[in-house]
């Protein structure tokens, strides 16, 4: 009995501790080109059994588990796998092929044309904060984006003049939505600030051509602005600048932050003490503010609000070029606004929206010697974009958007009573779509276009966008990008006469880039075809036709490393441009007077931990430009000196929430020449007197302190420097 | 008799019940042991493979929060040991994304917070200049978040002391603030009470070198 009792025992035993007989899994993970995998994950699915592969991909561990289980691999960067496996005591092997996933940080980006700025992504070529700490910049954006190949430098415009086009052929989108002026107003000749602080993104997209089908209305370059998403620390930060102050305050909330910043700007205790090219009447007085609301809402969704407003004045005494015996007092008012919504959130997994609308208002009084010119723009965007993945290997956006401006100036003389009003409406509607088509990690091609109907000049048309991207390594890679674009003609000439067509450009751009943790190196050719643009007969510009064209070409070479000197880091940009238009009222095609061959420039940022100090320092060279000399036959054939220019900087942290700043341009006193001007009928003598248009003083000087107040220790302002 | 063939059912039913107690207390005995694994590592691939360990114990478990925290604390060891920028933000990526799931099952841990810390303050190291700015302050905001969740957690006040002293070094200024804390992270190690067997124990050497330092 007992032993039956005993035989009974075993037996349930045996039966029980089979549960503890092992299945030995074994085998190795491998790419799709058949290298070893190690470190990746292979697990029975829902059970602590596992393994991690070695060096050589291989892999082994046993189980207790029966029947069916799922074995599962994962590795960041792969796909993961999945086997169903029959557990029964006999030894497994089993090889692993994963296969690559297409990922935003190993696949190959397209940078034809692209120059990114963005603290996020790691393989940018410029941080955000580049544009705060650049020499001779005074944290102006544009200002920055000058020490970049593909932009001439145009000093008495301080906008963005890229590769052989003119100013306003870059525009300026913030969260995606147009801005109509994005630069300040200033005196004629001396150059404008952009209206919008670096501080206030976290990304910066410059593109000097190929740009995506999402952007319109701009035949050279895109500047494409992300706003930051919500603040993390409430803050108030105070600065008393040479030239005025500003206060600004954060306040943030769990799932929300408000910002608010007033600055004012008076230039007259400066102009006091630092000689002035210019003779002041009102020396530029400034009051700016701005507002930025951020929610979160629900699990994705993000709402921003922004609006900004400036009201500035300035008044200034000219020689009279026509009659030098006489001055003329110019005087200009500024009103401006703009205000933005943005809306993102996801659609589902794999599908998101974002969208918006943006109003800008700009008043624009000015006065010559009582001859009165009213200049009003209203612009309403309003725009929504769908995207998301249709597999692991293509992506794709699609979106609509509408932009309606409506112009109006009004004319009015002091000697005779008359009164002239010129205004225009204009509503483009657009429809865009876009697919990235990733063959593998390293190939990739983008396909988009982009269809408009203009209702002023009652146009429709369709531009066709397409660019590829291939990565020979993980340092190097090729891009190619063409595009056809379309621009209305600038308000000056929309305005006497709507009678015409857009004008067009088409971009053919080939780029190598080289990026070795901190070493990047770019080199980019262009071809770029200006088709339609607006010519005329001298003094007949109401009578304008799309008979203009022209063409740029070039090449681009960059190079930055912040590898090699310690605490250094620099920048060279070098760009080659060839262009020639027969535009406006040209008499041939020759090259434009913005533009210069050879530009060059040098930026040098220095850390120095000891004295807590960062020095910088910024060189630029631009070659000759071409201006017209009406005492000489030939059209366009005189050229003005070269320009050069060093700035330096300094900012200095005594606390952590202190900072001392102090730049100043030109420190070697050139006198820049940027070009001429001459009076419309000669003189007695026959001369067409003319005279030099300068740098509005030799230097430029600016002190800055700023204070953050604030919880959190050892937070300052240097970002928004 | 009858008593006798009552032995064998005796003897199953314990061994089952052996069974199922071992099943349960599998976790922490497997928690444990590797926990002790990670704080002898010093490779990234020793770090890599304790960490697919864990991630494999947090799937299977669903519903412990220890798992995924000691992943994500694995995941920053690792970024330490790693040289490489652009390795090193993958795998703080992978931290935060364990951190992530950590904090929706147990939501109001400071432990959670104070690690969420640690990863920023790793960023700074990928690229102080540009980013030094953004992620020291986020890095500052957890610490006290994570002090104001649980003003006991040693751990919270060694990562705030060790961010208040790098600041307080960097601007040359005063470092008494930092080796307060210091001293206070110091005090809590000493009387550190961990609430389960497998409550985080680490970061007594780093506030203890840094209260050193201080004196």
């Amino acid at each position: 009995m007992i032993r039956s009792l005993l035989h009974t025992s075993l037996a349930l035993l045996i039966t029980l501790s089979a549960g503890f007989a092992q299945t030995l899994i074994s085998g190795n993970v491998m790419d799709e080109k058949g290298e070893a995998i190690p470190g990746a994950n292979v697990s029975l699915k829902d059970t602590y059994d596992g393994a991690s592969t070695g060096i050589d991909g291989g892999f082994r561990f046993s189980t207790q588990e029966k029947g069916k289980h799922i074995l599962l691999v994962t590795f960041i960067g792969y796909k993961n796998y999945e086997e169903v496996l029959e557990l029964a005591s006999t030894a497994l092997t089993i090889n692993i092929v994963l296969k690559e996933s297409i990922n935003q940080l190993e696949a190959v980006t397209i940078t034809a044309g692209a120059f990114t700025a963005s603290d996020e992504s790691r393989r940018t070529v410029f941080k955000a904060l580049d544009i705060a700490t650049t020499a001779g910049a005074t944290a102006d954006i544009a200002g920055a984006l000058n020490t970049l190949p593909g932009t001439q430098k145009v000093g008495e415009s301080g906008r963005l003049f890229v590769r052989g086009g003119e100013g306003n052929e870059t525009r300026t989108f913030i969260d995606g939505l147009v801005v109509l002026d994005a630069y300040g107003p200033a005196a004629p000749d001396t150059p404008s600030r952009g209206r919008f602080l670096p501080f206030m993104f976290k990304g910066t997209s410059f593109s000097t051509g190929g740009y995506s089908a999402e952007y319109g209305q701009a035949l050279s370059s895109a500047l494409v602005l992300d706003s930051k998403d919500k603040q993390e620390a409430t803050r108030t930060d105070l600065g008393i600048l040479s030239v005025g102050g500003d206060v600004a305050h954060t306040q943030v909330w769990d799932r929300a932050s408000l910002a608010g910043k007033i600055q004012y700007t008076n230039i007259r205790p400066y102009y006091g003490l630092i000689n002035q090219e210019i003779d002041w009447v009102k020396p530029f007085v400034s009051l700016e503010g701005s507002s930025a609301y951020r929610k979160e809402i629900g699990k994705h969704g993000m709402l921003k609000a922004y609006g900004n407003f400036s009201s500035s004045a300035l008044g200034l005494r000219q020689v009279n070029i026509e009659n030098p015996a006489q001055t003329q007092v110019l005087s200009l008012d500024n009103d401006y606004a703009y205000a933005n919504t943005f809306y993102k959130d996801q659609l589902s997994e794999k599908w998101a929206i974002r969208g918006g609308l943006s109003y800008t208002y700009l008043n624009n009084d000015a006065v010559l010697d009582g001859n009165q010119a009213d200049e009003k723009e209203e612009g309403l965007h309003a725009k929504t974009v769908v995207e998301g993945s249709l597999s692991d290997r293509v992506e794709v956006k699609a979106g609509a958007e509408v932009i309606t401006r409506s112009y109006e100036q009004v004319f009015r003389s002091s000697i005779f009573p008359l009164e002239r009003t010129l205004a225009f409406t204009e509503s483009i509607t657009a429809l865009f779509t876009e697919g990235d088509i990733y063959a593998s990690n390293a190939f990739v091609t983008r396909v988009g276009v982009r269809a408009e109907h203009n209702s002023l000049l009652n146009e429709v048309s369709v531009d066709p966008r397409i660019s590829f991207g291939y990565k020979l390594n993980n340092e190097g890679q090729f891009s190619l990008a063409y595009g056809t674009f379309r621009q209305s003609p600038k308000n000056d000439w929309l305005k006497l006469n709507t009678n015409l067509g857009q004008e067009r450009a088409q971009h053919y751009i080939a780029n190598y880039q080289f990026i070795d943790n901190n070493r990047t190196f770019r080199i980019e050719t262009y071809y770029k075809a200006y088709r339609q643009l607006i010519k005329f007969t001298p003094g007949q510009p109401a009578l304008s036709n799309n008979g203009g064209n022209g063409y740029a070409r070039g090449f681009e070479l960059f190079w930055r490393d912040r590898e090699s000197l310690k605490r250094v880091d620099y920048w060279i940009s070098y760009s080659y441009l060839d262009t020639k238009r027969n535009y406006l009222d040209y008499a041939a095609s020759v090259m434009p007077s913005f533009a210069s061959a050879h530009n060059f420039s040098v930026v040098y940022k220095h850390f120095i931990s000891k004295w807590k100090m960062q020095l910088g320092a910024t060189y630029s060279y631009s070659s000759p430009r071409p201006y017209h000399n009406p005492n000489e036959d030939a059209f366009m054939n005189s050229r003005t000196p070269a320009y050069h220019d060093l700035s330096i900087n300094i900012s200095y942290l005594p606390k952590p929430h202190v900072i001392v700043y102090a730049s100043c341009t030109n420190i070697l006193g050139r006198d820049n020449i940027f070009g001429y001007e001459y009076a419309a009928t000669p003189d007695a003598s026959g001369v067409f007197s003319g005279r030099a248009i300068r740098q509005p003083a030799r230097n430029f000087l600016f002190l800055g302190v700023f204070i953050t107040l604030s919880k959190d220790k050892g937070m300052s302002q240097l970002p928004s420097l | 008799m009858k008593k006798l063939t009552i032995i064998p059912l005796v003897i199953a039913v314990l061994m089952l019940l052996a069974k199922l107690a071992l099943a349960t207390d599998r976790y922490t005995e497997v928690m444990q042991k590797n926990i002790e694994e990670v704080y002898r590592a010093k490779t990234v691939e020793e770090f890599q493979s304790l960490a697919n360990t864990f991630h494999r114990i947090a799937e299977a478990e669903k519903t412990k929060w220890e798992a995924f925290y000691y992943e994500a604390y694995t995941y920053v060891m690792m970024a330490n040991a790693e040289v490489d920028a652009v390795k090193k933000d993958v795998m703080l990526d992978a931290s935060l994304k364990a951190l992530e799931n950590a904090k929706n099952l147990q939501p109001g841990e400071s432990e959670i917070v104070a690690l969420e810390g640690f990863v920023h303050m790793m960023r700074v190291t990928v690229d102080p200049a540009s980013r030094g700015q953004q992620y020291s302050g986020m890095a500052f905001q957890s610490f006290n978040k994570a002090v104001a969740m649980n003003p006991e957690n040693p751990r919270a006040l060694a990562l705030l002391a060790q961010m208040e002293f790098g600041t307080a070094q960097f601007f040359g200024s005063s470092t008494t603030d930092a080796c307060a804390t210091a001293s206070k992270a110091v005090e809590k190690f000493e009387n550190q009470k961990p609430t389960s067997l497998l409550s985080p124990m680490w970061g007594k050497n780093m506030a203890q070198a840094l209260n050193n330092k201080c004196q």
